[in-house]
C-alpha cells in the first residue's frame, strides 16, 4: 500500500517537467509507466496541462512607451570604497604611531624637578633613589587627545568603508559584476 | 547589426547601440516587471531603472545570454520595488492586483475583452505565488525562456528552476482550478 502512494507522489512532482520534456530518460520512463496504470495521476497531469496551456495563452503586453535612453547617463561612479579604506589605513597608522610614541615616551623630554618637590619626596618616601631623581618626564605632544580623536576617526572611516562595500556588493549581486 | 556587435559598442558607451538592444528587449523586460509587480506604473519604473542600470553596468557583462542578464537585472529591480512598498504600509501589496493590458490595436473588441479577462485571472493567480515561483512561471510560461536561461536569470541550478516552476504551477492550479470553466 505504501509503495504505490509514494510513487504517485514522486510522479506528481515530475509532472511539470514532464509537460516541458525536461525529464531524464529514466524519469521519463518512470512517469510514462506510472501513468499507464494510474488514473489519478493521469487526471493530475491533464489538469496541470490545462493550467499550463491557459497561462501560455496570456499575451505579452506592449509597453506603454519606449524605454530607450534619451541622453547619455553618467557612468556609475567608482564606489569610494578604495578612498575610505585607504583613509582608514592611514588613520590606523597614525593611531598606532601615537600609541607607540606615547608608550615609549619618544617625544617626551626630561626637565629638572623643582627643589621643594625633591625634598618633599625624600621626606615622604625616605628612599635615597627618589632623592636622586632630579628630573621628571614631560610629554611634548598631547597624546591623550590625539589618541581619542584618531580612534574616533578610525571608527567613522571604517564604518563608511563598510557601508560603501555593502552597497557595492549589492550592486554586484544585481549583475554589475 | 548583430547583437554581439551592439553589446560591444554599448560597452564602449555607444548609446545608440544600447538603445537598439532596448528596442529589442523592452517588451520582455516590461512584461516581466508588470507580471511581477502587478501595476503598470510600478512596472514602468522598474523597467526604466533596470535598463538604466543595465547601461551603466554593461561593462561587466561577461557573455552568455544577454536576455537572461537583462532580465536578471529587471528581476532585481522588481524586488527593490517590492521592498520599497513593504516599507510603506500605506500601499498594500494586496492592492497590487495586476492591471491587465493587451494590444488593443491588433485585436477585435471581443478578443480584447477575453484576453483582458484571462490576463486578469492569471494576474490574480500569479499574485498568490511566492516571488521565486512567480518569477519562474512568468519567465517560462509567459516569456518563453528556456530552463537554462531561467537558471541564469535566477542564479540557480536547473533543478531549482524545475522545482520552482513545478510548485508554482501546482499553486496556480489551486487558484485557477475552480475558475477554469468560467475562463475564455
Amino acid at each position: 500500500m505504501f509503495k504505490p502512494k509514494s510513487e504517485c507522489q514522486q510522479v506528481k512532482n515530475l509532472l511539470s517537467p514532464f509537460i516541458d520534456h525536461q525529464l531524464t530518460s529514466s524519469e521519463q520512463g518512470l512517469v510514462e509507466a506510472h501513468l499507464e496504470r494510474c488514473e489519478a495521476c493521469q487526471r493530475e497531469l491533464e489538469s496541470l496541462r490545462a493550467v499550463v496551456n491557459l497561462v501560455h495563452r496570456v499575451p505579452l503586453v506592449s509597453p506603454p512607451r519606449s524605454f530607450t535612453i534619451a541622453e547619455a547617463v553618467p557612468k556609475r561612479r567608482a564606489a569610494p570604497v578604495a578612498v575610505f579604506s585607504a583613509a582608514t589605513a592611514v588613520a590606523v597608522l597614525f593611531l598606532a604611531f601615537f600609541f607607540v610614541s606615547d608608550a615609549l615616551n619618544l617625544f617626551a623630554s626630561e626637565v629638572p624637578v623643582a627643589e621643594q618637590f625633591r625634598e618633599d619626596a625624600v621626606m615622604l618616601e625616605g628612599a635615597p633613589d627618589v632623592a636622586g631623581a632630579g628630573y621628571e618626564t614631560v610629554e611634548n605632544w598631547p597624546f591623550w587627545q590625539l589618541e581619542v580623536a584618531f580612534s574616533a576617526l578610525v571608527v567613522i572611516l571604517a564604518a563608511m568603508t563598510l557601508i560603501w562595500w555593502l552597497k557595492r556588493r549589492k550592486a554586484a549581486e544585481r549583475g554589475f559584476k | 547589426m548583430e547583437e554581439d556587435d551592439l553589446i560591444l559598442r554599448s560597452k564602449e558607451g555607444d548609446l545608440d547601440a544600447f538603445n537598439r538592444l532596448v528596442e529589442k528587449y523592452q517588451r520582455q523586460v516590461y512584461n516581466l516587471a508588470l507580471r511581477m509587480l502587478g501595476k503598470a506604473p510600478a512596472a514602468e519604473d522598474a523597467t526604466q531603472e533596470a535598463l538604466l542600470s543595465a547601461f551603466r553596468g554593461i561593462g561587466g557583462f561577461r557573455g552568455g545570454s544577454f536576455r537572461a542578464w537583462l532580465l536578471r537585472i529587471t528581476a532585481n529591480a522588481c524586488r527593490d520595488q517590492m521592498r520599497f512598498w513593504r516599507r510603506r504600509p500605506a500601499v498594500s501589496l494586496d492592492a497590487l492586483v495586476i492591471e491587465p493590458e493587451a494590444d488593443r490595436g491588433t485585436q477585435s473588441p471581443e478578443d480584447y475583452a477575453l484576453s483582458r479577462e484571462l490576463g486578469d485571472e492569471i494576474a490574480k493567480a500569479l499574485a498568490t505565488l511566492p516571488v521565486d515561483q512567480r518569477q519562474a512561471v512568468i519567465l517560462y510560461d509567459i516569456e518563453g525562456l528556456s530552463y537554462e536561461e531561467i537558471a541564469q536569470v535566477m542564479n540557480s541550478s536547473l533543478g531549482t528552476v524545475r522545482s520552482r516552476l513545478s510548485r508554482g504551477r501546482v499553486r496556480l492550479r489551486l487558484y485557477l482550478g475552480p475558475r477554469m470553466e468560467l475562463l475564455p
